[in-house]
């Protein structure tokens, strides 16, 4: 099963902590059993009226004893569990950041995205409910069960195997009934659930497509129907638990029943002294008690499948990373500055088309070129290339002659890339700066703000240079964002920038502050410049237009705007 | 929320209900300790087990009677529940689709259905679990308690004193947990957001070289939140902490002085069993109301939101006034129309004053956050405005939030919707009876001819999420296919092409001005090469319109569409 693997070994390695939480359990269940116990005990002794108060002196210690313990080491439960829980989260993070790192750009369209990424992060913090209400109790309840039978049998195995019995159907038939049961509409009504929440997305989303339509009640009349329909799933999985909590009830009375009579008996015998029946009897209901939450949370676990699955999915699709931290990595010679060169580069996916087909350009240092072409012609699978997060099918991509696919993380000295979305993160304005060279002075970082025309803007937050970037109500437009990111490339200090569309979504004059800062502050840089329309390209030295996997046009925009009545007639798009 | 809870069709009835059902459930509680009792007593005196057949089936009949009441207690809530839920439901839900896409957007669409799936049945659970709860602590212990003093007046008091104190401390632990929380907030959600922060920005971490690195920090900082996050729990536990010492000291604190004074003789066993037994009876509500805490919480807070969605103000009604179909006498005039999104804050349209005859096509222009897309949101009835009138036809009122209006507008934003569902009910959305014939027609003149191709199921096949994936340009084509099927002669666009690469873009434009052709237009964007299209052009500045004219007029001003115009074109202009 695949649950074995983010499971077990977590339990395994925690074996002694581990250890603690069931002890803690065990003593919890066991302190309230007793303190039921000896208080029955307690009080039919005194019922004899027994000459020494010695007697009943020890029954009045353990009484008091058991009820304090209780308290105390269900704190200590609860506590110590949420410790373990805490630090197996750690290791799975770790474990999940390994596994997605060394190929978060080279992976298409799987889960790319940070949304997705996002998910398997809140799978771990799920998970930490598994242990806590499920795991953690089952064991305890499961070792108590143990106890509480070897106990019994001590004074009589037959009548202890009628208990086992007994208490077994509360503790294992009716769990796994109930994990069969849900197991089966859990299913059902995921999938359920799925379809209904596409279908109110859907509808929102094109909530005033509905309202021009007139035909809103139509849907919300539709909605309701599908809604009705599904709640009989959960009507009934409702009814299964309220008869099944009565029926383990009955149970319980059965159990009653069968300890007086045979405390009766024993009595009767000889075998038992009478002050024992209060006692055996009363213990039994702080027992059971503990015995029946078990059945509702054995049945959590087919909600936690799917957070399993998408984690062992995500191991399985992992390709160890080609390149391990110790490898030796070849040097560049960088003294006359840097040169990219893609070299006959041929790329395609696996089963799929030709997506790039012989590409060959150079950027020589200082010089700014602009690739062009419609979303889907492969200009972002450049990017990858270039990156050395995927190697071309056929041809090369080098930086002074060494392969990019061999440089590892090492290709961030040499190549610095502003995308759409650079990702702010949630610390400070300051933080995220200097995320572009570690060891960065607060002057270094002012000076890369007042390139990029922030140190004004920031100066005015009350908090300066130590807003955070979330929360505080500051809220920073997508060109400050920009500019932040671009700072952050400035400590980075690489001698190419590759600029993936900085721009789309701004509107025209923040683009335009925008694009001149950026072309200002990198003029002594090597840039290549990924972009979809045509306005500032004459501020570059050379334009490639990529179409269908191929290079289509080149030349300066001069050139072109003279040879090509594609390219005059785009420009006039602007 | 409690208070409000009453104001729910059928809550008083459902109380009523839940009063009578848990007082019986009371006297069999008590019975069935007293029967209990009885049976064990005369056991211990040794008597035989055949002779106690009846009070022990008296026992098992109270036993049994209090958990089937618990059950019919349940269904009863949970079916309540359930229909209260759909109910709110159904209110939410008209509320929202008469409010339309600004409340939609401004609640965020993944936020309104979470609402609207989860929220709902959050409040359903709290309904079932909180309700029941709150009745039998009203109810239960008050019983218990007379029951015990009725035998005797010491385990009584016992019991008098400790639940208060409990409830005391509870809250006041509970008070220090929360400073506690409260103080550490900041920190905690930081740490608490690093990981998932760490995983979304992990490109970017790449591009700078800094992911590998970045490995030890994720261990550190979740280590740090594990401190962080025990400190806080050590606390915060110490709140059941008390619940679970109180209940249990209490409990055996009764048993002692029970057993003290069986020694002495001024009790007998019976009475003294009872009280044993009922003494965990008599805190048990306090210990259920306990549990379950968060999702109570969380019930509560989605009640308190999807009544807040409900109760949003509402479009005016301003009686049921006709509107002709547009045609060329026509004219619409906003008189110094005001809107603001938030009560007191800045406006977002200031004064706008403009009148449109016929078929003309209106340009929208002016910088983001100028004001474009709220002009487009007044005309498309999206908006009220809180200042100045609109009137159509000498009627005057303040929104178009009017189905004869309505349904004469076809609507394309930048993202233009696509229904998840099959190419052909996409297309024929505003025109579900439409022929195959003009289908086809409409698909042509939108450039969809290539696409219906391509994919293997033509027309039928699914698209949107969850199915083919459309791209920018081929969601533009089918809104625009629509728009041809629909024949609806006024028509919405805002910033309709701004995303799409200059090809596309190009031929899209081309087909978009062949369907403007003998509609009323209104056009918001910042594309300027839409304009000389335009027959008169509309300039905004933080929401007042402050050029108009057509683009040669314009142009010739040398004023703000100038300068735009100049930014725009790379200072090539």
């Amino acid at each position: 099963m695949k649950t074995k693997d983010w499971l077990l070994p977590y339990l395994k390695e925690n074996k002694r902590m581990l250890g603690f939480v069931i002890f803690f359990g065990v003593l919890t269940i066991f302190s309230a059993a007793f303190l039921m116990f000896t208080s029955g005990f307690l009080i039919s002794k005194a019922a004899t009226r027994p000459e020494n108060l010695l007697m009943i002196y020890v029954p009045i210690v353990a009484v008091r004893t058991f009820g304090i313990t209780r308290a105390v080491s269900r704190y200590m439960e609860r506590l110590v569990g949420h410790d373990v829980v805490l630090r197996i989260v750690t290791k799975m993070r770790l474990r999940v950041y390994r596994l997605v790192e060394p190929n978060v750009l080279s992976s298409f369209a799987k889960w790319k995205t940070g949304e997705v990424l996002g998910i398997l992060a809140e799978d771990i913090e799920r998970l930490q409910d598994l242990y806590l209400k499920t795991v953690f109790p089952m064991l305890a309840t499961l070792f108590m069960y143990g106890l509480a039978i070897a106990a019994l049998g001590w004074f009589s195995w037959p009548f202890a195997l009628l208990m086992a019995f007994y208490a077994g159907v509360l503790l294992l038939l009716f769990p796994l009934v109930s994990l069969l049961v849900t197991k089966a509409k859990v299913q059902a009504m995921k999938a359920g659930r799925h379809r209904l929440y596409e279908r109110l997305t859907d509808a929102v989303m094109g909530i005033s497509d509905w309202q021009f339509s007139g035909r809103q009640h139509d849907f919300i009349q539709e909605y309701e129907r599908e809604e009705e329909a599904l709640s009989q799933d959960e009507r009934q999985r409702m009814r299964f638990v309220r008869w099944r909590n009565t029926a383990a009830q009955g149970v319980i009375a059965l159990m009653v029943v069968s300890m007086l009579r045979w405390t009766a008996e024993q009595t009767a015998q000889g075998e038992l002294a009478p002050v024992m029946i209060a006692a055996f009897v009363l213990v039994i209901f702080p027992l059971t008690e503990a015995f029946l939450p078990i059945s509702d949370a054995l049945s959590e676990i087919p909600a936690y499948q799917d957070s399993f699955g998408r984690l062992s999915r995500l191991a399985k699709d992992q390709k160890e990373p080609k390149l391990s931290l110790h490898q030796d990595i070849p040097r560049i010679a960088a003294g006359g500055g840097v040169t990219l060169e893609l070299r006959h580069v041929s790329f395609h996916y696996d089963h799929t088309e030709q997506t790039l087909d012989d590409i060959s350009f150079t950027i020589r240092p200082g010089e700014k070129l602009a690739l062009l072409g419609p979303s889907g012609a492969g200009k972002s699978t450049i990017l990858k290339l270039i990156e050395g997060a995927v190697s071309p099918t056929a041809g090369q991509v080098v930086l002074n002659g060494v392969p990019t696919t061999s440089l590892g993380v090492d290709i961030a000295k040499w190549v610095a890339v502003l995308n759409q979305k650079p990702h702010l993160f949630d610390t400070t304005i300051r933080n995220n700066i200097r995320l572009g060279r570690e060891d960065a002075t607060d002057e270094e970082i002012v000076w890369a703000a007042k390139q990029v025309k922030l140190h004004d803007y920031i100066q005015s937050l009350p908090l300066g240079y130590d807003t955070p970037l979330l929360e505080t109500g500051v809220r920073f437009s997508g060109g400050q964002r920009q500019r932040i990111a671009l700072a952050r490339i400035l400590l980075q200090d690489a001698p190419i920038v590759v600029l993936d569309e900085p721009t789309i979504g701004l509107d025209p004059m923040t683009e335009k502050e925008l694009m001149l800062t950026i072309f200002e502050v990198l003029k002594d840089k090597s840039v290549l410049w990924i972009t979809h329309h045509l306005a500032f390209i004459h501020m570059v030295d050379d334009v490639l237009f990529l179409d269908h996997g191929k290079l289509q046009l080149h030349g300066t925009h001069e050139q072109l705007l003279k040879t090509s009545e594609r390219y005059k007639r785009l420009y006039a798009m602007r | 929320m409690k208070k409000e809870l009453l104001a729910f069709e059928g809550m008083k009835r459902i109380l009523a209900l839940l009063f009578g059902f848990t007082v019986v459930q009371g006297v069999s509680i008590i019975l069935q300790a007293k029967w209990l009792a009885e049976v064990v007593t005369r056991l211990f005196q040794q008597e035989a087990f055949q002779e106690v057949y009846e009070t022990l089936l008296l026992f098992i009949g109270a036993f049994l009677m209090r958990h089937f009441l618990q059950h019919v207690k349940q269904k009863m809530v949970y079916e309540y529940s359930v229909k209260l839920g759909a109910h709110l439901r159904k209110e939410v839900l008209d509320a929202l689709f008469h409010l339309g896409p600004k409340v939609a957007r401004r609640l965020g669409t993944g936020n309104a259905v979470t609402l609207l799936q989860e929220g709902v049945s959050q409040f359903k659970q709290y309904l079932s679990l909180f309700l029941p709860k709150m009745v039998n602590m009203a109810i239960i212990p008050a019983m218990v308690w007379l029951y015990v003093l009725l035998l005797d007046r010491t385990s009584a008091v016992i019991l008098m004193v400790t639940l208060p104190l409990l409830v005391i401390f509870m809250i006041l632990l509970g008070l220090a947990a929360k400073k506690k929380a409260d103080k550490q907030w900041k920190v905690y959600r930081v740490l608490a957001n690093h990981f998932v922060d760490s995983l979304r920005g992990l490109e970017t971490l790449k591009y700078l070289g800094r992911s590998q690195a970045h490995t030890q920090n994720i261990q550190s900082v979740s280590e740090r939140y594990r401190k962080a996050t025990m400190g806080t729990l050590k606390i915060a536990f110490l709140s059941s902490f008390a619940l679970d010492f109180f209940t249990m000291l209490s409990v055996a604190t009764v048993a002692v002085f029970l057993g003290l004074r069986l020694v002495d003789g001024e009790m007998t066993l019976w009475p003294a069993l009872t009280i044993l037994i009922l003494a965990p009876e008599y805190f048990l509500p306090v210990r259920e109301i306990g549990a379950d805490y968060h999702a109570t919480l969380n019930g509560q807070e989605a009640g308190r939101k999807l009544k807040e969605i409900v109760d949003l103000p509402r479009f005016r009604e301003e009686g049921t006034c006709k509107l002709e179909r547009w045609n060329h006498q026509q004219e619409l005039q906003l008189n110094g129309i005001t809107v603001r999104h938030e009560e007191g804050g800045p406006p977002s349209l200031k004064g706008v004053t403009l009148s449109v005859k016929g078929f003309q096509k209106i340009g929208i222009v002016g910088e983001s956050g100028a004001g474009k897309s709220t002009l487009i949101d007044v005309m498309g009835g999206f908006v009220q405005a809180q200042e100045g009138t609109i009137q159509i036809g000498g009627q005057k009122m303040t929104h178009l939030q009017k189905k004869d209006w309505q349904s004469q507008l076809l609507y394309i934003p930048q993202h233009p919707y696509i229904f998840h569902d099959t190419l052909w009910n996409n297309l024929t959305f505003y025109q579900p009876h439409a022929t195959a014939e003009e289908v086809r027609t409409a698909v042509e003149k939108a450039g969809l001819g290539e696409l219906v191709q391509r994919i293997p199921n033509g027309l039928h096949e699914k698209i949107g999420e969850g199915g083919r994936a459309l791209s920018g340009g081929e969601a533009q084509r089918v809104a625009l296919a629509r728009a041809f099927l629909g024949k609806r002669p006024i028509l919405l666009l805002d910033e309709p092409t701004a995303h799409l690469d200059v090809e596309t873009e190009l031929d899209i434009k081309e087909k978009m001005l062949e369907l403007f052709c003998g509609k009323l237009v209104f056009l918001a964007t910042h594309r300027l090469h839409w304009m000389p299209h335009m027959d008169y052009i509309y300039f905004l500045k933080d929401g007042e319109i402050v050029e108009e004219g057509t683009h040669q007029q314009l142009m010739e001003r040398k004023e703000h569409y100038y300068q735009m115009a100049k930014a725009h074109w790379g200072d090539q202009a």
